[in-house]
């Protein structure tokens, strides 16, 4: 069982900075989701764990333990791949079988363990096919019950599913998860699908350019967005430009929140600490968290907006409403019932009641 | 014509005759070509086996089995030895091209290739002024095995490049990962993976080889004539006799035999359940 730590790691190809000053402690049986778009440096920073790739700076620890040096067939580490990987002239135990057999196990255990992997992966009877025979969600679990034959420290999931129709993705993210909790090993898995890393995470790294942007539970990140690249890629968020007008302390253990003027719009959002009056920001509200009111009077609370409807789409089990405010149309989608009250309503003036807002910095507004 | 003789097959009853007559076609446009590529091996086993009075007989081929043994012998070591010179050369260059950063790769390429685009004469004049300037070892086996090595190793090594090129790094990264060596990951997962490539550089290997004759025309010695030299050697020699195409008909029997064995047991077995199906 491992801990695993990267202290200040950096990965450089040539002119560009793949992997730019990552920090992370992961705890000994954590399940852990490198989350970002396509080139954002989680592969780099998982083939760095993996031993496939060494940091240009930096140090990778287990358990305390620097094992920059130390070569990828002596990290004990099991990595999935995007594609399966299975080798393709070996029978599905003989690939079982292969990390076992290169570290010289005695056959019978061998054949113990490949079994108790089939088993596991409820592939019993797979044994003597060869991958090319099998399905892709058995391939995949094929590769599974490999990379957990030699007992790694850790294990490492490159994209695992991304190769696999969505029905299949959606039952072998939580086979993934549960093989992850019997076996309570620490694990690091890399993706750019955020349900799949909201599903089977402990803790989510969100990636972007090379560097760690947030990292939290999905608490954390879909409801306290800390940056703005966090709040626009996790989930569907309306972006408002403003400015800081006031901070507004909360009693005792409650968070701090600010008000944030954009136009003549009125915003009350949580404050993620680093925030002064008159820092060009921008308030972030979600779609599911802002209340459709039909009224049409003057409004000075904050976070009650005037508009007028400009479009409805019936989505099936949700409405989506696009309100026309103060200069921004803003997007809400309403459930249950009531959604279906909305659908003849386009043209109206309303109010929208906006709930938790977030409010992060505008890094453009303020580097220009 | 293969894909066409297996045109999908009408749902209709009524243009099945349809289909029937393109089959046919398609099979007998293939065996018209056969047939033709064929003939002058065919006529060459009909003039072995009569003699000139017009009698059929074996008779022309005891003398195959006499002295002409051990030019097929012969030919057969200088081959095997030959290829296995290749793979041991090839293997780890197409390595060092495919995966190391070399600059000038494309030229390098070429420059590899140049004794496959040079005429076997000038490849013969060569290698004779070479053997006896520089290394003395004219007319020996050794100096026939390195002068078949110059001119074939590239029938190996393309191959070999091709395969590389197209074998994922990830096959290699899976065994790394799993606790495998440089060595063992390239002797259990990616040697057996090149197999296509290799089984295809062996089959050029030998059929060119086994053939050469105009090379060794240049740098053989009394004591190391070929079966190919020999068939050569004996037109001139005796004229077009029986005996001659008996030779000929066995060593082209020998060369038709070895290459679909090999297809029947390396062919198919490493082409299947390999990454390319």
């Amino acid at each position: 069982m491992t801990r695993v730590q990267l202290l200040d790691v950096s990965k450089r190809f040539g002119q560009t900075l793949a992997v730019d000053h990552v920090n992370a402690d992961i705890a000994d049986g954590e399940f852990v989701t490198l989350l970002g778009p396509s080139g954002c440096g989680k592969t780099t920073t998982l083939r760095m764990v993996a031993g496939l790739i060494d940091p240009t700076a930096g140090q990778i620890q287990f358990d305390g333990q620097a094992v920059n040096a130390v070569p990828s067939h002596r990290r004990n580490i099991g990595l999935a791949f995007q594609s399966h990987a299975l080798f393709p002239h070996l029978s599905v135990a003989r690939n079982i079988a292969f990390g076992l057999e290169v570290k010289r196990t005695p056959k019978v255990d061998v054949q113990r363990r490949v079994a108790e992997m089939l088993d596991m992966v409820e592939l019993s009877e797979y044994g003597a096919r060869m991958p090319a025979q099998l399905s892709g969600g058995q391939q995949q679990r094929v590769a599974l019950a490999r990379m957990l034959a030699t007992d790694p420290r850790v294990l490492l999931f490159d994209e695992p599913l991304s190769a696999l129709d969505r029905n299949l993705r959606d039952s072998l993210k939580y086979s993934i998860l549960d093989l992850q909790r019997r076996t309570k090993k620490t694990a690091i898995y890399v993706t750019h699908d955020q349900s799949e890393a909201f599903a089977i995470s402990d803790r989510i790294f969100v990636m972007n350019d090379g560097r760690i942007e947030q990292s939290g539970t999905q608490l954390d990140i879909y409801l306290r967005p800390r940056t703005e690249f966090v709040a626009n890629f996790v989930g569907d968020n309306n972006a408002i430009a403003g400015e800081v007008t006031a901070l507004v302390h909360g009693a005792p253990g409650e968070p701090s929140l600010v008000d944030v003027r954009a136009g003549r719009m009125r915003l009350r959002g949580l404050n993620p600490g680093n925030l002064r009056v008159g820092d060009k920001v921008l308030a972030f509200v979600r779609p599911e968290n802002i209340d459709v009111l039909m009224e049409s009077r003057e409004s000075d609370e904050p976070n009650l907006i005037r508009g007028r409807i400009a479009q409805i789409v019936f989505e099936g089990p949700t409405v989506r409403v696009i309100v026309e405010t103060d200069g921004v149309a803003i997007r809400a989608t309403a459930g249950g019932l009531g959604r279906l009250t909305l659908l003849d309503q386009e043209r109206r003036d309303v109010l929208l009641r906006l709930q938790e807002v977030t409010v992060v910095r505008d890094e453009s507004a303020t580097a220009a | 014509m293969a894909t066409l003789a297996g045109a999908p097959v009408g749902r209709e009853r009524r243009i099945f005759s349809f289909t029937w007559l393109w089959n046919a076609l398609a099979h007998g446009y293939v065996w018209a070509w056969l047939g033709v590529f064929a003939l002058p091996f065919l006529a060459t086993l009909a003039y072995s086996l009569r003699t000139p009075d017009g009698v059929w007989t074996l008779s022309a081929y005891q003398y195959v089995f006499g002295s002409f043994k051990e030019n097929l012998l012969l030919s057969v070591q200088t081959t095997i030895i030959t290829i296995i010179l290749n793979l041991l050369i090839s293997i780890p260059a197409a390595y060092a091209i495919v995966r190391a950063p070399i600059p000038g790769k494309s030229f390098l390429l070429s420059a590899l290739n140049l004794s496959l685009y040079t005429p076997a004469a000038v490849m013969g004049v060569s290698l004779v002024i070479a053997y006896a300037f520089l290394f003395g070892i004219p007319q020996t086996m050794t100096g026939l095995i390195a002068a078949y090595v110059v001119g074939t190793f590239p029938l190996m090594l393309v191959p070999i490049i091709v395969a590389l090129r197209d074998l994922p790094l990830m096959f290699e990264e899976a065994a790394r990962t799993l606790g495998a060596t440089r060595m063992q990951s390239f002797f259990r997962i990616e040697l057996p993976l090149l197999g296509p490539g290799i089984s295809a550089g062996i089959l050029l290997t030998f059929v060119i080889v086994f053939n050469e004759f105009l090379v060794t025309l240049f740098i053989a010695g009394p004591g190391t004539t070929t079966a190919a030299l020999r068939v050569y050697n004996l037109t001139r020699t005796a004229g077009f006799q029986p005996s001659t195409a008996a030779l000929a008909t066995t060593m082209q029997l020998v060369s038709f035999v070895v290459v679909l064995l090999f297809f029947r047991f390396f062919g198919s077995r490493y082409l299947k359940g390999t990454y390319l199906i």
